[in-house]
């Protein structure tokens, strides 16, 4: 796994514009980089990064069975009792999944470990998609990127061919928080995919859907929802006023239900409960288990809930070596093993896995300039060249 | 609750209107069946092609839909800026909190053309908008002409209207977002 500086674009002014992109005359277009770029071996994507996260799907999908018929473990992950029926409901009743990225702490060499897993609203999806594989084409053509170099990139064809998979029957419905850019991008592009595979859609803003005296959820034109792909966390829709309708709503969600059992970080510790030794798999308990001495004084604490590297703590022999904030602070933690991502000239790469329909589909990297990845994090494009 | 602006019933076939032209400016036309139009009982007593029988069990069947399918409203001004000032009246029924719907009067009734001596499709109640007035528009707001007795439609407009309510609240999502901000992982 290499990391190689790369000539930019020079036209990146035009390329962002016709994307709907930011552009900025000094710092280019925010959150993307492209003055390097990650290489790796067919060999490595194949073996190290796409067949791990597939089967690391496997082990979280026995996880979901577990947890739906163990209320202590449902309880551990702090989901409510309200909603355990309903989750429970909706795996048993085979809700399909449609997608989700695993981030994984890879340097080329040794196995990738799993960090975690968003499993219910990952974002970047466009750059993965269509930007990133643009980058190369052009980048080719251009003489600046080898010819004959490839990406882990099917993620526009499988998602578009999995749409009319999913069994939608009528409008689907599409919700996001609209004034976070990142949200209402992925979100966009997701409606553009079903679009493009023949899905009649609207898009609301999640504030904006109503409830009607049935019971049911409506949009600005009073029009019951049957489906609805949301951009908005299982565990915010919990806890928000109109949650409690969500069980008897009638609605068909996507991602479903039981997906909030993999996006609570508590998956990781049930993981390695269920799992323990797995090479893609790091120690991992809950903050207060005995068990956890097993990690010593060296571990990374984090919210069960938390999003963007927002309240990680990493702890190095009983002293913390990096603290991110965040408001996520006051939720239960987890402590996981420290492994450390790989470090490329003062870069930390994190790699995300996306999954479509559980089937590894792209990749997409994301460096920041400390170990926790965060916020200030650019997505670097990747090749694959053997 | 927040303040939201309720989306106009007539906002919504902006995209209908526009299509159904569109068929008719390239000529692909839709399929059209016969439909007979009425706009009360009594006219349709007074058309000779037309039985008592027939025009009685059609008016009472159009008319046991109506309160189930028409447009709702939760304000009698928004009703009435679609359908016009003294064109609504209030649904049998309140929401949850108790307060009052309103829903435009039946103004018509559209049945199928008899077909072997059973009706084709199941009577309908129809409306008429404020901004258009001359025409009759099913519950789904499709657009069946302006004529009355027996008369040609497109099929797709005598498809079974759908259920309405009324929304009574809104905003009940989206305290976790105003809280922190992004969903993004």
């Amino acid at each position: 796994m290499r990391r190689i500086p790369v000539t930019k674009r020079p036209d990146l002014a035009r390329a962002a514009a016709e994307h709907g992109l930011q552009f900025h005359a000094d710092s280019g277009i925010p959150g993307w980089d492209e003055s390097a770029y990650y290489q790796f071996t067919m060999g490595q994507v194949e073996a190290d990064l796409e067949a791990p996260a597939e089967e690391i799907e496997r082990l979280c999908f026995d996880v979901v069975a577990r947890a739906v018929a163990d209320e202590a473990v449902l309880r551990r992950l702090g989901i409510a009792e309200p909603f355990w029926d309903y989750i429970a409901d909706s795996w048993r009743n085979k809700e399909k999944n449609f997608y989700g990225r695993m981030d994984l702490s890879y340097d080329g060499e040794g196995p990738a470990k799993l960090l975690e897993y968003n499993a219910d609203t990952p974002t970047t999806l466009y750059e993965s998609a269509v930007f990133q594989w643009e980058w190369l084409e052009q980048s080719v053509e251009s003489g600046l990127i080898p010819r004959g170099c490839d990406q882990l990139n099917d993620l526009h064809e499988s998602l578009v061919r999995t749409f009319p998979l999913l069994g939608i029957e009528g409008l689907a419905h599409f919700a996001c928080n609209q004034d976070i850019e990142d949200d209402k991008g992925t979100l966009d592009y997701l409606e553009e995919c079903a679009s493009e595979a023949g899905l009649e859609t609207r898009f609301l803003a999640m504030d904006d859907i109503g409830i009607n005296d049935r019971g049911h959820f409506t949009d600005l034109d009073d029009r019951a929802i049957g489906t609805l792909i949301k951009l908005y966390p299982w565990e915010w829709i919990m806890t928000e006023e109109f949650g409690r309708h969500v069980p008897a709503s009638g609605v068909r969600f996507i991602e479903p239900p039981w997906k909030a059992i993999l996006s609570n970080k508590g998956l990781l510790p049930m993981l390695w409960e269920m799992f323990e030794g797995h090479p893609n798999l790091l120690p991992a308990y809950f903050e207060g288990d005995p068990g956890a001495a097993a990690l010593g004084n060296t571990y990374v604490r984090k919210p069960l809930v938390s999003r963007q590297g927002a309240n990680i703590e990493i702890v190095q022999d009983s002293k913390t070596l990096f603290c991110s904030d965040g408001p996520y602070g006051g939720d239960d933690h987890i402590l996981q093993g420290f492994h450390p991502l790989p470090e490329f000239d003062g870069n930390y790469p994190l790699v995300g896995c996306w999954l479509v329909a559980s089937k590894a589909v792209g990749l997409c990297i994301r460096e920041d300039r400390s170990l926790v990845t965060g916020t200030d994090a650019r997505f670097i494009p990747h090749i694959i060249l053997d | 609750m927040k303040e939201r602006a309720m989306k106009r019933w007539s906002s919504i076939p902006i995209v209908l209107l526009t299509s159904v032209s569109l068929i008719g400016l390239t000529g692909c036309e839709e399929p059209r069946v016969e439909a007979a139009v009425f706009e009360n009982l009594a006219q349709c007593l007074d058309d000779t092609n037309m039985s008592r029988g027939e025009c009685e069990q059609n008016y009472k069947e159009a008319q046991s839909q109506h309160a189930a399918v028409a447009p709702k409203y939760t304000s009698q001004a928004d009703c009435q800026a679609d359908f016009g000032a003294g064109k609504c009246e209030e649904a049998p029924y309140r929401t949850s909190s108790g307060g009052s719907v309103f829903m435009p009067l039946m103004m018509g009734y559209m049945m199928g053309s008899m077909i072997g001596g059973r009706r084709s499709m199941m009577s309908q109640p129809l409306y008429r908008s404020a901004k258009n007035p001359t025409v009759f528009r099913t519950a789904n707001n499709r657009n069946v002409g302006a004529s009355t007795g027996r008369t040609q439609v497109a099929k797709s407009a005598t498809s079974r209207p759908t259920f309405k309510s009324s929304t009574i609240k809104r905003g009940g999502f989206g305290a976790s977002a105003r809280r922190f901000g992004s969903a993004a992982t």
